[in-house]
């Protein structure tokens, strides 16, 4: 037999077993399962289970103790990896720092691989548009038709235009993010307009492409990575010296990717760039007298693709600069740093969870009293939006850029 | 990104928690950093002070008879340390017994105003019954989980209710074991009773965790549906007591007594129950907000990075965040890092180590453990009144809390220790766990105090 | 007096096919056992029912071992799983000695539906198995087949139950009785009656393994035997992805083997007189397989250990050459020559012969009693090697997770489907006990109505209890109360039940503790000691030291 032929019989062997060798980069986040001692405090945070019991979703501990341990049985867990959330709290209260959302993609990926029949039907359609498109929704077919639907979101929240610039050499690159691209444009439009205000040079990508966390989340590497080095290219032909984005899950990406991948530059959400790069002295000075007649009661949601993912602190900045803005009152809510239920891909395919999830944050809200929830992620923005909306509540949800950006002052 | 800071407590478990609450009440600009949650959090809820010698098979009727032992027998032992002062020598017994009950009064008196009313104090131990059935001697409980008469008036019959398709509470077997154990000890009740109820919360009535029954009875209706069930059982057996898993609530697990107490006409109490466990997360969640309310800064999902000590002060720690480091200029540092754990402490075949400052450790009779095989400090029998004394090893520390080199100087002028990353006690023989790790974060955190007040003064 | 027309001793591999063979065969058949079946050296192998590559200077063995591979195949497919194996050379001189040892495996593979023996280039060696030292210069690949010991051994025993014998666990041989050079009966203590009882018969066969010539000096007979004991160090997950074979320090030949939802890396080899029931693995035996294993798994250290196991092997007496050079035949030694008539004893022999061990052990007594009768048992399919199961399907149906489901399978073959249908009438028996594995409720019922467990440690060969990463912290007490339910034990024995398989787990852990596994265990003190009050409560109550706890 060639040496061929034998590796082929040894395959085959292998595929017959269901052995799928793990790779060096997914042996690394396996081996943090090594550290989990049982004890069960991720399933006492974990909002899924909170949500919606122990029996359907079995939780974090599952995940890392029982599901991984034999790699030929993975395709067994499919009926239970899609429910999570990728939220992130396990991993934070793990006292032995096991990455359980980590682990969560790895079991997607290898499903997503081997055993596709076993991946959720809504979620092979996402795969579809992210392959086709780029991106993780079906862009405008029409530019006219998208630029009436800025103009008119512009018209409606008292936003000025600030024109797209594309230009070489710029220190900040803008990346929006699929959402504020091509569905919530006045997220994009809002920051450039605090980017034109503070008289940064910045420039956008002449084409947006998504930064492949969705292709991550449902499994499909491939293209996750391709997307990845795509925008590698474009950044690097830019020649920025830093990335900055209004999108919570492209900002815990990104900083991953760029480190993965070498990008040479930090990234930031505008959050970030606007207390450590602008700094809390000329925010101070900018923010104009308010409007309103009485003070406005906001209560903050933070993302977990923020606080979990990249770092706490990040929503410090957000209370820091919400104190900033005069006649804006914030109260916290008791729920204020609990999933939203919007993140792993679940509301795809799992409504049911994903709003079961929300449930908490949204009692939490009422309790607040307050009449605006302001959040720095467009996907919690679409979920609160959604479910305040279903409840009947009267709360409104803006995305944290677009709240900055209105209180700026207006020129000329 | 920098923050600035007097007094850096690395580690968030009871230990660290006392330590931040108190420097920030002494006006201190406290950091905590805490990158996972702690052997606090999952405790029972009981916080032991001292129930055995080291080593002793006899249960101490109260706290204070221990500490007295300890002060004689055992001066290395953390609380042993509480003597190392000026004073006459006469009155090492009577300084240890003033400081743990400082620090044990301040403790209760904190938890009450995050809403955590404790029962009992170092005068006396309780007696505490376990999901197994079992008692053990505790210093202080969460009112709920106070047994009231059960074990003292001679008429009292108890029910214990289990839940089906909650595997962590067996109310037949706990109820048996009891018995046995009270019979034999000649005590209260002669008689018990056994149920298992139908809860639940999602339908399903399998796979039921302890969170999920606790957040079901937040809810006042479900309770009352409850009452109802046990109300039948009550008085079938005649039962006085109301012996319930630690599922009784998460905000309301008092008021929810109370109500069972009107509905049923029977006493209900909650178990000591094992990780995780209800109790133990509201442990948790009462000392953060007593933390925050004071004033202090709790960076979460963050652990501490240090290069090795240089010149004998700790000046800056790098908190490392998931994707984010943060750079933290102190004047002092408290660390509460636990044991094996925690994490403060590891063990691999080439010895026992430190994790953040890489100090020097002691095995449980302060040999230098830092090149022992971990199974060199073990038993052969797994559970015994010894323990191993691996669970004893840690840190060694001077008398004001600081941890020392082998050369028995400390190992800086400005690092404090404190909780069960100290060596020189076996915390599941003793039962000394929180009460050691109160005691300590409260003496640590005066002494940091005091040495940042002094350096500015 | 109840009489027997034979009497097994040991319920080990050999032991249990020995009463499967007679059972069916026809013969009044009794089966006595010390402690618990597969409790003893069957109960610390790595399952290899192997082709018999290591005795290529023995040819006759070789072709035993690869007919018996078969034979298993047929009767007990389901407790059955491939193992694909590497071999990964750093230098030639890493084959193990002789060329014929490819062309010996080689020979049968296709009737094992294994291929021949297979050289892989360095760069398809690492691809299958990133954790090879990238210095390797090729790598032989060969399969072999591993087998569940404890479910054979129980199977087989529940088969001979099957077939009208009766199996006494917990019953030891105190005598034997003989009368005029001949067997007529035996006397044992039964453990759980406590009480003295005695059978008669006029056969006996001796598959006492380690204890064999202590149970053959009982009757006046001698038999000698060479114990050699061997460790294993156990990884809590599969680190690697096929087995992986390496010549050891003094030039033995050591393994990684993928072992249901664990790793095992073994073993040793060393003559020893001491008591069986008191070994332990040593921390040489540790370092020795690790160092071993690191020249071709450079990160094994990383990887966490989760126990060590140490059993004794009971070779055929050769004396003045390596253990490596003993035969690994067997010998079934008649001992009517020597004036003991009736009494049948075994030396030697490895866990792919034991139906092989069984079948001439059996002629032999139906001879001694003048019967004719034909072997069936390599045809005969062991119980619960029926269908196929379908684990979607089973999942949806019962509405219980599809991962345990697929344990489930792994451990009990067809009669999953039974299993599950428990939970039709108590649906509360979905719950999850064991986490680790995972083990629901029904699952732990049933075994404890079917099989005959008399405490935790019996549950945990049979089911997996305890074996997990967690050693048993966290299902130990929620399947004491399942165990002590079903057994209506007092709530004392119930706390000694705990007690027993925490000292009976510890008694592995302790030697390789360290790193997560210290975690683990201040964590299981924590729960037992600090809030349970055991270790007191062990003070009160009768708690038997251990054999192995009783060093000074």
């Amino acid at each position: 037999m060639s040496e061929e032929e034998a590796y082929q019989t040894v395959l085959a062997t292998l595929k017959e077993e269901g052995i799928y060798p793990y790779t060096e980069d997914e042996m690394q986040v396996v081996k943090s399962i090594e550290r989990c001692i049982n004890c069960g405090l991720c399933i006492q945070h974990c909002p899924v289970v909170a949500a919606v019991g122990l029996d359907r979703f079995s939780g974090p501990r599952s995940i890392a103790v029982e599901l991984s341990r034999s790699p030929p049985e993975y395709w067994t867990t499919a009926d239970v990896v899609y429910l999570c959330t990728g939220c992130g709290t396990c991993r934070e209260v793990c006292p032995k720092d096991v990455d359980i959302p980590e682990i969560v993609n790895l079991i997607r990926a290898r499903i997503f691989k081997h055993r596709p029949d076993l991946v959720p039907k809504q979620l092979h359609t996402a795969d579809a548009i992210i392959v086709e498109h780029g991106l993780a929704f079906v862009p405008w077919e029409d530019p006219e038709e998208k630029t009436e639907s800025r103009n008119m979101r512009l018209e409606r929240l008292g936003l000025r235009y600030i024109p797209d610039q594309v230009v070489k050499g710029a220190d900040v690159l803008f990346y929006p993010g699929c959402q504020a691209e091509e569905r919530a444009q006045e997220v994009k439009e809002s920051a450039k307009i605090i980017l034109d205000h503070f008289k940064v040079k910045f420039t956008l990508l002449e084409e947006v492409n998504c930064c492949g966390l969705p292709a991550t989340l449902l499994g499909d590497d491939e293209t996750a990575l391709e997307l990845a080095l795509k925008l590698k290219r474009k950044v690097k032909d830019l020649g920025v010296k830093m990335l900055v984005t209004t999108c919570a899950g492209c900002t815990s990406n990104l900083a991953h990717i760029a480190e993965r991948d070498a990008w040479g530059i930090p990234v930031y959400h505008m959050l970030e760039y606007l207390v450590e790069e602008i700094g809390i002295a000329k925010l101070s000075s900018a923010f104009k007298q308010s409007t309103e007649e009485e003070p406005l009661r906001v209560t903050l949601h933070d993302p977990c693709h923020l606080i979990k993912h990249t770092s706490r602190i990040t929503m410090d900045y957000a209370g820091q600069i919400l104190s900033l803005i005069p006649d804006v009152e914030v109260t916290q809510s008791f729920a204020h740093d609990s999933c939203c239920g919007g993140g792993g891909l679940v509301s795809y395919h799992a409504g049911d969870v994903a709003r079961a999830v929300m449930k908490e944050n949204i009692a939490a809200i009422e309790e607040t009293g307050a009449t605006r929830v302001v959040t720095p992620c467009p996907l919690c923005t679409a979920q609160l939006e959604d479910n305040l909306f279903r409840q009947g509540s009267s709360v409104e949800v803006d995305d944290m850029t677009v709240f900055i950006a209105q209180r700026l002052p207006q020129e000329g | 990104m920098n923050l600035e800071a007097d007094v850096v407590v690395i580690g968030g478990g009871m230990a660290g928690l006392v330590a931040g609450i108190r420097a920030t009440e002494e006006g201190m600009k406290t950091v905590l950093l805490r990158k996972g949650q702690s052997a606090t959090a999952y405790s029972s809820g009981a916080i032991d002070v001292i129930g055995y010698l080291p080593g002793g098979t006899m249960p101490l009727g109260s706290p204070v008879e221990g500490l007295q032992g300890i002060a004689s027998m055992f001066p290395l032992h953390p609380y042993g340390l509480l003597g190392f002062t000026d004073a006459e020598p006469d009155t090492v017994s009577k300084t240890i017994v003033e400081k743990v009950r400082t620090a044990v009064s301040w403790l209760k008196a904190t938890l009450l105003s995050s809403n955590i009313p404790l029962f009992g104090d170092i005068d006396s131990n309780l007696d505490a019954v376990t999901v197994l059935g079992t008692v053990k001697p505790t210093c202080m409980i969460q009112e709920t989980m106070w047994p009231g008469s059960l074990m003292l008036d001679a008429d009292s019959v108890a029910l214990f209710a289990g839940v089906r398709g909650f595997p962590a509470f067996n109310p037949r077997m706990a109820a048996q074991v009891f018995l046995e154990h009270q019979i034999s000890n000649r005590l209260p009740p002669r008689k018990v009773g056994h149920h298992v109820l139908d809860m639940a919360p999602f339908g399903n009535n399998y796979n039921i965790s302890s969170i999920e029954i606790a957040r079901y009875l937040d809810t006042e209706d479900n309770l009352s549906v409850l009452a109802k069930k046990l109300k039948k059982h009550v008085e079938r057996i005649g039962a006085t007591h109301i012996a319930l898993p630690p599922v009784l609530g998460f905000n309301r697990a008092r008021e929810n007594q109370l109500a069972l107490q009107d509905l049923t006409g029977a006493y209900a109490f909650e178990l000591l129950s094992f990780p995780p466990s209800v109790p133990g997360l509201r442990l948790q969640r009462g000392l953060e907000t007593a933390f925050v309310k004071a004033g202090g800064t709790l960076l979460v999902g963050h652990h501490a990075k240090m290069d090795s000590l240089k010149s004998n002060i700790v000046k800056e720690i790098t908190a490392v965040g998931p994707k984010r480091n943060l750079k933290i200029s102190t004047k002092a540092a408290v660390l509460a890092t636990g044991k094996f754990i925690g994490g403060g402490i590891t063990g691999t075949e080439n010895g026992i180590r430190e994790s953040v400052f890489d100090l020097m450790t002691v095995s449980e009779s302060f040999r230098i453990a830092t090149s022992t095989t971990p199974q060199k400090l073990t038993n052969t029998i797994a559970l015994s009144h010894i323990g191993h004394p691996l669970f004893g090893s840690g840190l060694s520390i001077d008398p004001q809390f600081r941890p020392i080199t082998g050369e028995e100087v400390h190992a800086a002028k400005n690092l404090y220790a404190a909780g069960s990353v100290l060596a020189g006690y076996n915390y599941p023989a003793e039962k000394s766990g929180l009460g050691v790790a109160i005691v300590t974060g409260y003496m640590a955190s005066r002494n940091a105090v005091d040495y940042v007040k002094g350096v500015s003064a | 007096m109840a009489k027997y027309d034979v009497v097994v001793i040991g319920a080990g591999s050999t032991g249990t096919a020995v009463a499967r063979d007679c059972a069916m065969r026809g013969l009044k058949t009794l089966l006595l056992e010390r402690d618990d079946i597969a409790s003893a050296t069957v109960g610390t192998c790595a399952g290899m029912i192997s082709s018999g590559l290591k005795y290529m200077d023995e040819p006759n063995i070789v072709d035993m071992c690869s007919d018996e591979v078969v034979y298993f195949k047929r009767i007990a497919r389901h407790i059955i799983a491939k193992n694909p194996i590497l071999t990964p050379l750093l230098e030639m001189s890493d084959l193990s000695s002789g060329g014929n040892f490819a062309e010996e495996y080689s020979k049968r593979a296709e009737t094992r539906d294994v291929p021949p023996v297979l050289f892989l280039t360095p760069e398809d060696s690492l691809k299958i198995e990133p954790m090879l030292n990238p210095d390797l210069i090729a790598s032989l690949y060969f399969e072999e087949y591993f087998i569940d010991p404890f479910a054979l051994c129980m199977l087989q025993a529940l088969d001979a139950k099957q077939h009208s014998a009766d199996i006494k666990t917990y019953c030891e041989v105190t005598d034997i009785l003989t009368k005029n050079g001949s067997i007529t009966g035996v006397q044992y203590f039964n453990r759980i009656a406590d009480k003295m009882e005695s059978v008669k018969t006029k056969a006996i066969i001796n598959a006492a393994g380690p204890w064999a010539h202590k149970i053959a000096a009982l009757a006046g007979a001698k038999l000698e035997l060479r114990l050699n004991k061997g460790a294993h160090v156990i990884l809590d997950r599969r680190v690697v992805n096929v087995g992986v074979i390496a010549k050891a320090i003094e030039g033995r030949m050591i393994y990684l083997f993928p072992h249901e939802n664990t790793v095992l890396l073994g073993t040793t080899a060393l003559d020893t007189w001491e008591d069986p029931d008191t070994l332990v693995a040593s921390q040489d035996e540790i370092e020795y397989l690790l160092k071993s294993m690191e020249w071709v798994i450079p990160s094994i250290r990383d990887a966490r250990i989760i126990r060590t196991m140490e059993g004794v092997r009971p070779l055929v007496p050769t004396w003045k050459i390596p253990e490596g050079d003993v035969t690994r035949g067997y010998e079934v030694i008649d001992h009517e020559p020597e004036g003991v008539s009736g009494l049948v004893s075994f030396t030697g022999g490895k866990l792919v012969m034991c139906r092989h061990m069984a079948e001439a052990a059996t002629d032999l007594v139906c001879k001694n009693l003048g019967i004719e009768t034909e072997c069936k048992t390599h045809n005969m399919p062991l119980p619960g090697n029926s269908d196929d199961v379908d684990i979607m399907a089973l999942a949806k149906e019962y509405g219980v997770s599809q991962h345990t489901v697929e344990r489930m399978r792994a451990r009990r073959g067809s009669e999953t489907a039974t299993i599950l249908e428990l939970t039709r009438d108590h649906p509360e028996w979905k719950t999850t006990i064991c986490t680790c594995e995972p083990v629901i409720e029904a699952e732990l019922r049933y075994a404890i109505r079917e099989t005959f467990p008399q405490t935790l440690n019996d549950l945990r060969r049979r089911v997996r209890l305890g074996t997990g990463p967690c050693q048993g912290t966290f299902c130990t007490f929620k399947a004491a109360a399942i165990l002590a339910e079903e057994l209506e034990l007092s709530g004392e024995e119930f706390q000694l039940d705990i007690a027993d398989f925490l000292a009976e787990r510890w008694k592995g852990k302790r030697q390789s503790i360290r790193g997560e596994q210290i975690a683990q265990e201040e964590l299981a003190q924590g729960i037992y000691a600090c809030v349970g009050n055991l270790d007191q409560a062990q003070e009160e109550l009768d708690y038997d030291l251990k054999p192995w706890e009783e060093v000074l």
